[in-house]
């Protein structure tokens, strides 16, 4: 456990300080740290000067405490409060600027609460976070224009705060932490460069952006075009974690601090439970995280010291402390008691006071809440919390004077939650692994089963369980077409389940030899001889030898080229016209290189077709020493040689009729006749595909085409490399291996793909819900990482 | 109650082509069955052909696969020489591993017929440890139960699996874990634990939300 020196770096107030905003993007899985429009008139309360140093004493004290998080996203912790203002001063104004022209509406009731960010975000690609920094200057003039609403946002102006602090890690421990963020995520990326003049452009900004991508469009065809993989990142909503005390939903008698973070109460002194007064965050806590935790300094207790400290749900009346109403919970300063919905608590942990230090953390794994006290434990309390509805932190103060300061991940944790919650992820881990395999596996995994057992679950035998991996390893291989493998593999299994004694007629061993090996291997050679092809039809494919991939596909799989009216067929043809004309390229790229290389020598062509001692000629003319040196005819030799071994070896069989070592002509007759079998190659295609209407083949010509635009394609970028490159022929490739499996009655994807895959939605499901703790089963790290 | 949720298809088949996981994860997958099952020259030949690296070096594969071999053709007494050789503390740190290949070496008796042999060998050894835990006792009685069969096939199912490979194969496995546990690696197959994860998710969604099933 080291300390963090970094913590450091949050306390000092100075001017320089607004550097702390760029360390944002670092942590690309946690998109956090985003400034935010500011507000103007920060809603400080005199009351609070005082106590705020008592604070920073605190958070000086706390550079001791234990953190686990790495350092480096420390740094990102809120920026010190007065240089977060003037920044916020600057991004507030920009907002303004194309707030104020896009509606002026003064005021947007809203129901949805604080989700609005997110729709702006869509829309207005410019929401990102440079924007602040880029008009720092010039906009501070402006800033001062106090149009407090912003309508887009729908948020008083003091709600937005550059609070900007990094996730805190305990929550990398859920598996769905990609997806759990601090507030607006800055996915978007500015959509041009930054130029001041555009400032005045924002105005109108949603409608030029969109006539701007339209246009641009239109301008490149190809785009359109594109099939577009899938983004990676699954599509799912984001989850926002709470990231202050909401403006909104807080009580009167309270304020909050411009970052969100304070609260205080400023009531008249005492007088009864009426006086109590709550405020909840502005988002719920996703129960995706698993476990969730925050932690309360107490700043000041006032008198009594009537404070609450928990969750409360959406809806729960903010004049009441949490914990009285139901959908409530919380822990009680005054008397250590803990409070679910009832007015006289129950006994659970020490009383609190100034200057103490209280964590709040709900389990939704047990649905259960706990509670810390200056780092210590105080164990579980509370049952069924957050389990049907969405929970609020939550904090409830009664008296004048009394003041609490938040802290929801910005600075470390006096907990060691980090911790906490690894064990937690441990003991959910070792529950699944101890959960027995049931025969419902034999049918997922086609296991063929002795006894048809069907509806009842029961264990499976260690035999069993090896006969479901013993599929999967195999069908899986088979997939793949490792040959070898397989064979060794098989060779081995058939050894160690064949019996040594052969052990009579017992029940028992039927049960266990189920897949007999026998049963396998009866069929196992036509299998094998169907994997080697198969295997060998996807090489060629990659190896960019079409030809023989279509002679043997349609020896012995014709259907896969029929099928939906020959469409594989088709795609393969494209990609020998692709082959085609990078072979032209490739012929012409190396005239060229041999061209400048050689000098004055015209005769490209004799070095190209010469033997080696052509190239020691051409040696033997330039600077190099010794001409009979075997080693600078190879050096040299390396440039020209490759280009007939790369030619002989790649194009073997599309260069058909004029192929033979040594009788290829010169380079540039080579060079053109293979563009002119690429060419009459694609009018062919062209001919052969006219009358076929549909919409994915016309385009797959289209583009296939489009790339005899250019001189070389594999090098062009964009579109055109998306077509030719290597990974478009693996793509086709792996078409190709799954169209003849499921020729075969095969599953296209190997069942293994399916099961990992199949695991995993129910996983994040699962962890979404907040039900079982699969938010800790993180297969990535149990079963990826190294 | 209400009516369960339903994930449609659609949604459902999104979901799954998003995940994410490549060819060279699942080889990986692959490569930890078969090196910690000891599948070495099937490793050998996946090192190759799926160009993977393997993650131990292929001859404590063959050494742990040399005692799985012994313990399924019964050779306990082999098996037990060449776990020591490789580290005696095996055995000596690991009570109930040592009873349960003493058991098994207690069935290969039996399952010869060596009835002189087996009493002699439960006398001697197993029943002075079987006074040792509960555990232990309950697995001799059971053990010895096989005794009073006239042939293994009339024995009840409980009873005569103790004869099936399936036994040896338990026992080699359990030899196994704690050899791999000794060389600081994991002993747990990540395909099994795989697909403990696919019931117990499975299960649990199941009790959730309506989806489409595999």
């Amino acid at each position: 456990m080291t300390t963090r020196p970094t913590r450091s770096a949050s306390i000092p107030i100075g001017p320089r300080g607004a550097s702390s905003h760029s360390p944002g993007g670092r942590n690309i899985e946690s998109v956090i740290s985003i400034p935010f429009a500011a507000a103007p008139r920060p809603r400080i309360s005199s009351a609070q000067s005082i106590p705020r140093s008592t604070v920073d004493d605190h958070r000086g004290l706390g550079v001791s405490y234990g953190a686990r998080g790495s350092s480096s996203t420390a740094i990102a912790t809120s920026p010190p409060r007065p240089t977060a203002r003037s920044m916020a001063f600057n991004s507030a104004s920009g907002r303004h600027s194309y707030r104020a022209s896009s509606t002026f509406e003064p005021r947007v009731i809203r129901a949805g609460g604080e989700v609005s960010h997110s729709v702006d975000a869509a829309c207005l690609p410019s929401t990102s976070p440079v924007r602040p920094r880029r008009q720092s200057t010039t906009a501070s003039g402006r800033g001062a224009s106090t149009q407090r609403p912003i309508p887009g946002v729908a948020v008083p102006a003091s709600q937005a705060p550059p609070v900007s602090f990094p996730r805190p890690s305990y929550l990398d421990h859920s598996v769905l932490r990609h997806l759990l963020q601090i507030d607006t995520p800055p996915t978007l990326p500015p959509s041009r460069k930054a130029d001041p003049a555009h400032e005045h452009h924002v105005v109108s900004s949603p409608i030029t952006a969109t006539s701007d991508s339209d246009e641009e469009s239109n301008v490149s065809p190809p785009r359109e075009l594109r099939s577009a993989p899938l983004p990676v990142v699954p599509q799912n909503q984001i989850l926002r974690l709470p990231t202050r005390w909401s403006d909104q939903f807080r009580h009167a008698l309270l304020s909050v601090s411009g970052d969100g973070r304070d609260l205080t109460y400023h009531g008249a002194s005492c007088s009864g439970d009426r006086d109590a007064a709550a405020a909840r965050t502005d988002h719920p806590v996703p129960a995706a995280c698993g476990i969730y935790y925050y932690e309360v300094e107490i700043i000041s207790k006032g008198q009594k010291g009537h404070i609450s400290i928990g969750f409360a749900g959406r809806d729960v009346r903010l004049s009441r402390l949490p914990g009285w109403e139901i959908n409530s919970w919380g822990y009680h300063g005054d008397d250590g008691c803990s409070f679910a919905a009832e007015k006289t608590g129950t006994k659970y942990g020490p009383t609190f006071g100034t200057g103490d230090i209280i964590g709040c953390g709900v389990d939704f794994t047990s649905h259960r809440a706990f509670f810390t006290k200056n780092g210590a434990l105080l164990g579980p309390v509370f049952d069924n919390i957050g389990k049907d509805i969405e929970i609020y932190p939550s904090i409830g103060l009664r008296h004048a004077g009394e003041a609490v300061r938040v802290n929801f991940g910005h600075e470390s944790f006096k907990f060691d939650i980090d911790f906490h919650v690894l064990q937690k992820r441990n003991h959910i881990w070792s529950k699944i692994l101890n959960t027995p395999l049931d025969s419902s596996l034999l049918q997922t995994c086609l296991v063929e089963q002795g006894t048809s057992t069907s509806a009842l679950k029961v264990p499976l035998s260690e035999g069993q369980t090896k006969d479901v991996i013993n599929k999967l390893v195999v069908t899986y291989l088979e997939h793949h077409g490792y040959v070898k493998t397989l064979r060794a593999f098989q060779k081995q299994r058939d050894i160690e389940t064949q019996p040594p004694f052969p052990i009579s007629s017992s029940p028992a061993d039927a049960d266990v030899d189920m897949v007999s090996p026998q049963d396998e291997s009866s069929s196992s050679d036509t299998t094998e001889r169907d994997m080697e092809r198969r295997t060998r039809i996807v090489k060629s494919v990659i190896a960019g030898d079409i030809d023989t991939a279509i002679a043997e596909t349609k020896a012995h799989h014709v259907s896969v080229l029929e099928a939906e009216e020959g469409l594989l067929l088709f795609k393969l043809r494209c990609r020998k016209f692709v082959e085609l004309i990078l072979e032209a390229a490739e012929l012409k790229k190396k005239m060229r290189r041999i061209g400048t290389a050689g000098s004055h020598d015209d005769g490209v062509i004799e070095e190209m077709d010469g033997l080696h001692a052509d190239g020691m000629d051409v040696d033997d003319e330039d600077v190099v020493s010794s001409p009979q040196s075997p080693n600078t005819t190879n050096g040299f030799g390396s440039a020209a040689i490759p280009v007939r071994g790369g030619g002989s070896g790649r194009r073997r069989t599309s260069m058909s009729p004029t192929d033979g070592e040594g009788s290829l002509g010169s380079p540039l007759a080579q060079y053109e006749s293979t563009l002119h079998q690429a060419i009459a190659y694609g009018q062919t295609l062209s001919n052969d595909y006219k009358n076929d209407a549909r919409l994915e083949v016309k385009q797959i010509f289209k583009r296939t085409f489009a790339i005899v635009a250019w001189e070389d394609p594999l090098t062009a970028g964009g579109v055109v490399s998306e077509v030719v490159g290597h990974d478009a022929k693996v793509a086709l490739a792996n078409e190709l291996n799954r169209a003849i499996l499921r020729s075969q009655g095969r599953p296209p994807i190997p069942l293994l793909e399916t099961i990992y895959r199949q695991t995993s939605v129910f996983v994040s499901q699962l962890g979404l819900m907040g039900v079982g703790g699969a938010t800790f089963a993180d297969m990535q790290r149990e079963f990826l990482d190294a | 109650m209400a009516p369960k949720k339903a994930i449609r298809k659609e949604e459902w088949d999104r979901r799954l082509h998003e995940v994410q996981v490549t060819k060279d994860d699942l080889n990986r997958l692959i490569m930890d069955y078969l090196v910690i099952e000891g599948y070495k020259s099937a490793a050998e030949e996946f090192s190759q052909e799926a160009d993977i690296a393997p993650p131990v070096d292929f001859e404590s594969i063959e050494s742990r696969m040399k005692i799985r071999e012994a313990l399924q053709r019964g050779d306990i007494e082999d098996a037990i020489t060449r776990v020591n050789d490789l580290n005696p503390e095996i055995l000596d740190t690991n009570a109930g591993l040592y009873f349960h290949l003493q058991q098994q070496k207690l069935i290969e008796y039996i399952r010869q017929g060596r009835i002189e042999d087996a009493l002699e060998f439960a006398q001697t050894e197993l029943a002075a440890r079987g006074e040792e835990s509960p555990e232990f006792l309950s697995e001799l009685e059971r053990t010895m139960a096989l005794l009073a069969f006239e042939s293994t096939g009339s024995a009840p199912a409980g009873i005569a699996e103790l004869l099936s490979p399936g036994q040896r194969m338990k026992t080699a496995g359990e030899v196994n874990g704690a050899i791999l546990e000794s060389l600081g690696q994991g002993k747990e197959v990540k395909l099994v634990g795989l697909l403990k994860l696919l019931g117990w998710g499975e299960q649990l969604l199941a009790d959730e939300v309506e989806f489409p099933r595999m």
